[in-house]
């Protein structure tokens, strides 16, 4: 007996596909990405134990739960952290939004950047280490590192700040140097110094309680988590972001997100290196 | 100066909350009638506590002007989600005002399960375009009827871009079983050439070429 026929997804199928995923996370594949694409839908077709495409795009289309797209989207994206991901954020972040945030700061005040998820901590060291390297003023202000993601498993790796090759492969050899030292098992151990410059918290965004007490941020880094919620979560999230900024504040979203795709809240802020997103001032 | 600690534990707040005015059913209920729109915002948010306010908040929002306050009392409506607010929501289907209407519809698609009661009366309407912001709520309705509803209106409603905006529904969500009711469309239509682009896209989009496993 002959082996079932491998699936395949056609052009229209493709197509249809590429619609749908693009409504529900904004993220739009091209041409060039078919074999990507395609490769990975043919593997949650074979592990739902659907036929064919058009039943397991049904299911992914009408399932309540929405589990199934929830895995498609982390097949279909890199979901990873390492140091210095997508560095024009932080380039932006020292060249451009600091010095449109301090001329409304009052004397004393400390400047509040909060990253969420920080998952296992590369985000907020990467952030305290760009402050540190790359803003002249960072001695002139006091600034808060808030980071929290709702595992408190990968919040104590955060703490512990001990990293692979992968995690570190993106930083410049002088900065390695100068904030880690390696363990004997070839680990990167980042500094004390920078361990404790960083508050680490256990949040869930979507939990309007929790969310209370995380307000007059300047700038929040949440990259990359909208994209797994659902619609009505992603809503919430947004409007927890919204009240956790100061008026002016500034939220930075991964690259294939996009605010204004959920809310209307928010206001489009265009700096020469970088696109963010910025709460009304008034 | 520079980075600063302020905890050394993972789960305390880092700040304590201070609200300045009790959050009591009564007292969120005239603070959403406050003329500061950020106190109407907080008290829209906070009600979701009182799922009983449902109708003052649906109320409100036919009325409010801030985008703020409107997006607020309807991230606290999709919250409470009941029958109350879908009864009170889909009128508001009717209203000038664009965006509350796409307020209204983004609300109802994500409550399915409480709107699939309404669908086929809203489906069948005098008013063409109340049928077709109704066919935009089903554009993201995770409810399997979606596919014999939408047919439905390919089958028998005679107003020509009710049954286009169906067709474009259709090819993302239809199957094979709707092909026959979608080629007889453009006929119906004197073979409107629009209709007819409309119909032959939807039909290659729903037969695809996906081989069996």
């Amino acid at each position: 007996m002959n082996s079932p026929a491998a699936p395949t997804i056609s052009e229209e199928e493709f197509q249809k596909f590429r619609d749908f995923f693009y409504r529900k996370t904004g993220i739009y594949f091209e041409e060039n990405k078919r074999y990507f694409v395609d490769k990975r839908l043919i593997e949650r077709i074979k592990a739902t134990d659907n036929e064919t495409f058009r039943n397991y795009f049904v299911m992914l289309r009408f399932e309540t739960s929405g589990k199934e797209l929830q895995q498609l989207i982390n097949l279909m994206t890199v979901n990873e952290t390492y140091f210095f991901r997508e560095e024009y954020q932080f380039t932006c972040l020292v060249k451009s939004v600091l010095a449109d945030i301090l001329p409304r700061k009052r004397c004393g005040e400390p400047i509040r950047i909060w990253s969420i998820p920080s998952s296992s901590g590369e985000e907020p060291y990467s952030l305290a280490i760009y402050l540190l390297e790359y803003w002249p003023q960072v001695n002139a202000y006091d600034i808060e590192l808030i980071a929290s993601d709702i595992d408190t498993e990968i919040l104590k790796k955060a703490r512990q700040g001990r990293y692979d090759q992968r995690s570190i492969s993106h930083l410049p050899a002088h900065l390695l140097h100068k904030h880690f030292t390696t363990t004997a098992n070839g680990a990167y151990q980042i500094s004390d110094d920078l361990r404790n410059s960083i508050d680490f918290t256990q949040v869930n965004i979507t939990d309007l309680n929790q969310m209370r007490i995380y307000r007059n941020f300047d700038v929040v880094f949440c990259r990359n988590l909208l994209i797994y919620f659902d619609d009505t979560s992603r809503r919430i999230a947004a409007e927890a972001l919204f009240n956790a900024l100061r008026p002016g504040g500034f939220i930075c979203l991964g690259h294939s997100e996009s605010m204004s795709r959920i809310t209307p809240l928010f206001k489009i802020r265009k700096f020469p290196e970088a696109i963010i997103y910025q709460k009304p001032l008034r | 100066m520079s980075l600063i600690k302020k905890s050394q534990d993972i789960s305390p707040p880092v700040l304590e909350e201070n609200r300045r005015t009790p959050r009591d059913r009564a007292g969120l209920l005239s603070q959403l009638e406050n003329d500061a729109p950020d106190i109407r915002r907080w008290a829209a948010l906070d009600l979701v506590e009182f799922p009983d306010t449902a109708e003052v908040l649906c109320a409100q929002l036919a009325q409010e002007t801030q985008t703020p306050v409107r997006e607020a009392l309807l991230t606290t409506l999709i919250k409470i989600g009941n029958p109350i607010v879908v009864n009170r929501l889909i009128p508001l289907l009717r209203s000038e005002d664009a965006a509350l209407r796409n307020l209204v519809i983004e609300a109802l698609q994500q409550l399915p399960e409480a709107v699939a009661p309404h669908m086929k009366e809203m489906l069948r309407d005098p008013d063409a375009d109340y049928r077709i912001f109704s066919i935009n709520v089903l554009d993201n309705l995770k409810h399997p009827q979606a596919p014999a509803w939408l047919q439905e209106v390919v089958e028998k409603d005679d107003n020509i871009n009710v049954c286009a905006a169906a067709v474009e529904v259709l090819a993302e969500v239809g199957s094979a079983e709707v092909i026959p009711a979608l080629s007889t469309l453009p006929e119906r239509f004197d073979n409107d050439p629009f209709m007819e682009f409309c119909v032959q896209t939807a039909i290659r989009r729903i037969q695809g070429n996906g081989n069996r496993i």
